[in-house]
């Protein structure tokens, strides 16, 4: 009797306003931790998105996300090497040359971005503020292992929502020594020695299966990884722009720069005779 | 043969999948079941921004002209908009797309930003706008606001910061970026003109021994000029950007806006 | 992972199933209760030196049947606001009941009486629909909002079942944006600076004249139209204006429809 006194007795046109909680989650300065999503109100919310967003099915789709990368990371004696591409294309159209897909999680943690970009962005940030909590809570580091999976779990529970990342976290920590882990919005959590993630994945490994070996010296691994990412530049037109290349030892990951990739093509077949299928004049 | 460059036909001549790919729905079939929802929640309203930083300034702009399919809806809406009232800090947003998903979260971020100062007692600085404005941005992953969004200002040091967004939130901070319809032709002329791309030292050598020419920043009378350029070439070929031209500067000194008049053909 | 690494990254079928165009489709809607049923066509609208003019005509249309043909749709709202609704009637009578309510409500809280004006309606307007699109639930209306601002200067608006807002010395909806809304523009050459030269007489004539070229063109209209005047001494809203000195001279030169070839 009360709810139906209740559902007759409520002010009309109540519902045309926003309510007390979503106001305040409007004006709100800080981010909410507990992953409140907008969902779009139809029956199939993954399929509406993907008809707003996949740029492949539908070239015409209104809203393109930023897409398309060339990402490795190997295991070596040194430590792991990461490198990237630094292009990101929506359809035909690149969006930047300036991508840093190399994602700083903290000072010991690196990971790779692949596939949409805000995702990777937003989730690796979110894993960052997780990991700093198991620091906090346990006073101590947390493993590679423990962090990946903190990411695989979270992602394998927006599995069908229409996610799209393919990443490497890599760390080296005293019990784990150099590790590398891959996973993908699918939910697929791989522990691996060397990976390559993206549209160039392919001619990336194709150099890197041939010159790799765990006993690399940090500047050999340092420059397979440089070279490997130049490969992919060269034969893949969704990867390009820079190199961006890290180093992850015990004590924390190096940069070792964001480098422009045309010179260095350049002086790769010039001065090493490689890409002798490319002519340099008429 | 022309036809074998674009990768969309590629699928007609559809070798073996490794995993059974059904093709797509035709468009004049529709799904099992009934469809419920016929109602398209966005449009696209036109028009164009760009931002460019230099040392100790940022500028951006916009067009003002809104649009909806061929008709022009009026001559006079800004794109550009001041976020919170703190002139210590101030903050611009640009946002191009869907013009009522750009009021929201134009209207969202400033709330946001008037609420810290409530809450913090000082004015949020640029970068962590930035990233607020990715997580907002985020929040609505699943059902995007259809917005191009650029945020700029100056960062802790004094300098020009400028930040671009995919609808989706990912963003990046950059020396200048170009959103909404006439991108493509006003990125490319930035990428030349800001960022000096593919322009060499002349005398400096013959094809590959070209030296770069080094990188400087601009002053901002020149800046003004590049902006000004850009929208006059891209209300010159482009149906949907014209009538007039909003930049909002931001220096240590404050906000200033001006207006220009841009063909209205 | 498959052969093309365009793809790759991207939703696959096997996960997400086949790619469905039928959402990115934005021809009107046939489906559910969310589709216009019965309609209004144009809206028109002309801001002059010392206030605005709105005008719709008076019919409410079933598809190409005309349905009724006494529907008032410009609608006014105390002290001083006109609102004139093209699109769905139910969802105007919604609209009419909500800002009514929003009228005796505003009149019982506040001290003084009748505290909002155009500007003010607009924004709530389009903050309505807004959230009823994003919703999914939309008001399927194109609304034009004449009257005052808080400076007493001349406002209109229009707002739309999206929630886009926009707003011009000139406006009309639906059919009038593409016939009604040149020949309007005419009386301001420079926009907004033009107002202050166009007079009443001049911005109700424009009105009228529009009004006439839209019944010779547009399908879904009628020669019966209200007709509002919004000056600062009030609204002189007439709703049973009729069309005068039609011409049909021009209709046996056309040429180029049905069997009629040249």
């Amino acid at each position: 009797m009360d709810t139906l006194v209740a559902q007759y007795t409520q002010p009309p046109f109540s519902h045309e306003g926003y309510t007390q909680d979503e106001q305040e989650d409007y004006a709100e300065s800080i981010p909410p931790l507990s992953l409140k999503f907008a969902l779009p109100p139809v029956d199939r919310p993954a399929q509406f998105l993907r008809a707003m967003t996949d740029d492949h099915s539908n070239p015409d789709c209104p809203i393109k996300i930023a897409h398309g990368t060339t990402t490795l990371a190997f295991r070596f004696k040194g430590g792991i090497i990461v490198a990237t591409d630094s292009r990101a294309t929506a359809g035909n159209w690149i969006a930047s040359q300036t991508v840093k897909k190399v994602i700083e999680i903290n000072p010991m943690l690196l990971g790779t971005m692949a596939g949409g970009a805000a995702d990777c962005q937003y989730w690796l940030a979110y894993l960052g503020i997780q990991c700093r909590l198991h620091e906090l809570r346990h006073k101590r580091r947390i493993s590679v292992a423990a962090a990946s999976k903190i990411l695989a779990n979270l992602v394998y529970s927006y599995k069908g929502m229409g996610l799209s990342m393919g990443t490497m976290i890599t760390g080296v920590t005293p019990q784990e020594g150099p590790a590398l882990y891959y996973i993908d919005s699918d939910g697929t959590r791989l522990a691996g020695n060397l990976f390559c993630v993206g549209s160039g994945q392919t001619f990336a490994y194709g150099v890197l299966d041939a010159l790799y070996k765990y006993d690399l010296e940090d500047d050999e691994a340092l420059e397979l990884g440089k070279r490997s990412i130049l490969a992919a530049q060269h034969r893949d037109a969704y990867s390009g722009g820079y190199i961006n290349l890290y180093h992850v030892k015990e004590d924390g990951w190096v940069k070792h720069g964001f480098m422009d990739s045309n010179p260095i093509f350049w002086e790769t077949k010039l001065e090493k005779g490689e890409f002798s299928n490319v002519t340099s004049h008429l | 043969m022309a036809s074998l460059m674009h990768y969309a036909s590629l699928h007609s001549e559809n070798p073996a999948y490794s995993f059974s790919e059904a093709s797509t729905i035709p468009h004049s079939e529709a799904s099992a079941g009934p469809r419920q929802h016929a109602f398209y929640p966005y449009t696209d309203n036109g028009g164009s921004t760009l931002g460019i930083t230099g040392e100790t300034f940022a500028i951006l702009a916009g067009d003002t002209r809104s649009t909806s399919g061929y008709n022009i809806n009026t001559r006079y809406e800004p794109k550009v908009f001041r976020i919170g009232d703190d002139d210590s800090s101030p903050i611009v947003l640009s946002v191009v797309g869907f013009a009522a998903d750009g009021k929201a979260l134009k209207e969202r971020l400033d709330t946001i930003v008037k609420m810290y100062k409530y809450q913090h007692g000082k004015p949020m600085s640029v970068k962590a706008c930035a990233q607020r404005l990715s997580t907002i941005l985020y929040q609505k992953r699943f059902f995007p606001y259809y917005v191009h969004a650029i945020l700029g200002g100056l960062d802790e040091e004094g300098k020009g910061a400028l930040y671009s967004y995919d609808p989706v939130g990912s963003y990046e901070r950059e020396q200048c970026r170009a959103a909404g319809a006439a991108a493509s032709l006003i990125m490319p002329f930035l990428d030349n003109q800001v960022n000096f791309k593919n322009q060499y030292v002349p005398g400096s050598g013959e094809g590959l021994s070209l030296k770069e020419k080094p990188r400087e920043p601009l002053p901002l009378d020149a800046v003004v000029g590049i902006v000004k350029d850009a929208f006059t070439s891209a209300t010159e070929r482009h149906i949907e950007v014209g009538d007039g031209l909003q930049m909002i500067l931001i220096t240590k000194d404050g906000i200033k806006e001006m207006f220009t008049p841009l063909k209205r053909d | 992972m498959n052969h093309y690494p365009q793809a790759w990254g991207r939703p696959r079928n096997d996960v997400y199933g086949p790619y469905d165009h039928s959402y990115t489709h934005s021809a009107m809607p046939k489906t559910h209760t969310q589709s216009p049923a019965v309609t209004g066509t144009s809206v028109l609208g002309v801001k002059f030196k010392d206030g605005v003019v709105i005008a719709a005509d008076n019919l409410a249309s079933y598809g190409s049947l005309a349905r009724f043909t006494d529907v008032k749709r410009i609608r006014t709202f105390a002290p001083n606001t006109v609102i004139g609704f093209g699109g769905d009637v139910s969802d105007m009578q919604y609209l009419d009941r909500l800002l009514q309510t929003l009228e005796i409500n505003e009149n019982y809280l506040s001290s003084s009486e009748h505290s909002l004006n155009a500007r003010n309606l607009h924004t709530y307007l389009s903050k309505v629909m807004y959230k009823r699109r994003s919703d999914f639930n939309p008001l399927w209306n194109m609304m034009l909002i004449a009257g005052f601002d808080e400076d007493e200067k001349p406002f209109l608006a229009s707002a739309d079942l999206l929630g886009t807002t926009f707003s011009s010395p000139t406006l009309a909806t639906g059919f009038g944006a593409h016939l009604a809304q040149p020949l309007l523009r005419r009386l301001m050459p420079n926009d907004e600076e033009s107002v202050k030269d166009v007079t009443k007489e001049q911005a109700v004539d424009a009105v009228r004249a529009c009004m006439k070229v839209l019944f010779y063109r547009d399908a879904r209209s009628m020669d019966k139209y209200s007709i509002a005047v919004i000056t600062k001494d009030g609204v002189d809203l007439k709703e049973d204006e009729k069309l005068e000195n039609q011409s049909w001279a021009f209709a046996d030169q056309i040429r180029g429809y049905g069997t009629q070839v040249n």
